[in-house]
């Protein structure tokens, strides 16, 4: 297998982008990337077009052949990828695999997702379908819904409190309000959602026990990231990352069947693979960005992953161990909780915010210092299909 | 008292695991025979939720759902019949009832509905 780098790295502000069309998003986040890259005027390998529900959202499909086009990278190779919300790290993954076996040398990896289609309710329902369709989705059961059950059972279990879920959710927004990319850009305060006279108001119960600034947004998208092998990398003179790690892992469908539904065995699993696979231990890793679409996802991942001990995750983020300057940094993009979760593009856009921290290209305000190796893990579903990335600084 | 939802249970016909929804290998052995049993008994409330955020095909402005475990050790979700919240608590003793949980174009779906016993 040959070593990978990440040449190119790009992304387009998330939010309500009522005047794009899914292909606008994802074709300036992928120019974005090529510009990034030095490939403004040339094409590419292979395409892998990350999208989660555009024949459900658009009633539109094949929609790497229509990018391809636009983009005019005829006649490269174009793949649409589909892992649910973990789309747009399989996506990397086939383009790691592309490269690292010799198939293609350049490759763009794109992922987005236009979300914002219509009614709330309606766009509930078309991410609930990726919920079991006989023994989860006709109950009317929600992913926020699932996120309610699994929370008040890993508090319960672990000790963690609405005041461990509360500074996530106020450091997410704090790193959100930053990030020009995100989709939540205002600061909340403990006071706004938490025990000011009006913060019932402002933070409603949504999935008992979690509130609205518990969840992530509805976003739409795009994010894009151009692959090669380290040889066109160097050979590029410019700074470049490499795919150190990746592992996977699947678990039930069902929430229900889980040994232990607290237990994230599919993060464990492939949080494990990917730092077999990199050599390193989380240790090493000095940024990640994890799956928050709830706050208490942060909390379980960082324990899963291996940054705390299990039932540590709370407390360190209440202490601040994973704010900028704390021991290990979380989610400096906002996380999906602000940056939002157009759902193709979340294992894309995670990267992209790896890339850029490990470049040391991002203000003061968002950089995490002397960041040399970091982490991604991305969700397909609630945890039953897991992919954990780690990058390197291309000289490290 | 009423018998418990006849939720059809998967058991491995070789390792004895039970199984719901369907697969069309054990979980545990791979194997692929299974003999078909219901519930015994009333169920343990494992953990629940009440959301307010409802997708479309719902008329009412909330559902409360919930995760239990039948005596068997067999698991699932279904909606609990209760007025709120501050009525259930996690490991409760709940009876099942299998009842209309939506209608799909004007058709009743039926499905299990977690009553609680205390
Ligand atoms: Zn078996």
């Amino acid at each position: 297998m040959r070593d990978v780098a990440i040449i190119g790295a790009g992304m387009i502000p998330f939010g309500h982008r009522e005047e794009d069309s899914l292909t606008d998003m994802l074709a300036r986040a992928s120019l974005h990337a090529l510009d990034d890259a030095g490939l403004g005027e040339s094409t590419v390998d292979g395409l892998y077009v990350a999208n989660a529900g555009g024949g459900l959202f658009q009633r539109q499909f094949a929609i790497a052949s229509s990018l391809a086009d636009r983009l005019s990278l005829l006649p490269a190779a174009a793949e649409t990828i589909e892992n649910g919300p973990a789309s747009g790290s399989s996506a990397l993954k086939m383009g790691y695999l592309a490269i690292a076996s010799g198939f293609h040398d350049t490759v763009l990896v794109s992922g987005g997702e236009k979300m914002r289609v219509g009614p709330i309710r309606r766009i509930t329902d078309m991410v609930a379908a990726m919920t079991h369709p006989q023994a989860e989705y006709p109950y009317g059961v929600t992913m926020p819904g699932l996120g309610g059950m699994f929370a008040r059972l890993y508090m319960e279990k672990y000790g963690v409190t609405d005041e461990h879920l509360l500074a996530v959710s106020l450091k997410n927004h704090e790193m959100g309000a930053r990030n020009p990319f995100a989709h939540i850009r205002s600061v909340a305060t403990r006071r706004d959602i938490f025990d000011g006279e009006m913060a019932e108001i402002n933070n409603p119960i949504l999935a008992d026990p979690l509130r609205l600034y518990d969840l992530c947004p509805v976003s739409d998208g795009a994010a894009a990231l151009v692959l090669s092998t380290v040889e066109i990398a160097k050979a590029s003179g410019k700074p470049y990352v490499t795919i150190a790690g990746i592992g996977q892992a699947t678990d039930t469908h069902t929430l229900a069947e889980r040994d232990a539904p607290t237990e994230l065995r599919a993060v464990t699993l492939a949080a494990q693979r990917a730092f077999e696979m990199a050599r390193l231990t989380p240790a090493d890793i000095h940024i990640a960005e994890l799956h928050d679409a709830f706050t208490i996802l942060e909390i379980a991942a960082s324990e899963c992953v291996g940054f705390f001990p299990r039932g540590r995750g709370g407390q360190a983020a209440a202490e601040g161990e994973t704010a900028l300057g704390g021991r290990i940094p979380i989610n400096m993009s906002g996380g999906l909780k602000t940056r939002g979760h157009p759902m193709g593009a979340t294992g894309v856009a995670q990267a992209v915010d790896i890339v850029w921290q490990l470049r040391h290209e991002l203000p003061a305000d968002r950089q995490v210092q002397n960041a040399r190796a970091g982490l991604t893990l991305n969700f397909g579903g609630f945890a039953n299909n897991v992919l954990c990335f780690i990058f390197k600084q291309g000289d490290a | 008292m009423s018998a418990p939802a006849p939720l059809p249970l998967y058991r491995c016909a070789h390792c004895g695991r039970l199984h719901h929804p369907f697969h069309d290998r054990c979980l545990d052995c791979k194997r692929r025979d299974f003999d078909i049993i219901h519930p015994q008994g009333n169920a343990r409330l494992l953990t629940y939720t009440v959301i307010v955020s409802l997708p479309e095909g719902f008329d009412q402005p909330a559902l409360i759902l919930g995760l239990a475990e039948f005596e068997n050790g067999a698991r699932a979700l279904g909606q609990i019949k209760a007025g709120s919240a501050k009525e259930l608590r996690t490991g409760m003793a709940v009876a099942s009832r299998w009842e209309t949980i939506r209608f799909v174009n004007g058709q009743p779906i039926h499905g299990i509905k977690f009553e609680p016993l205390e």
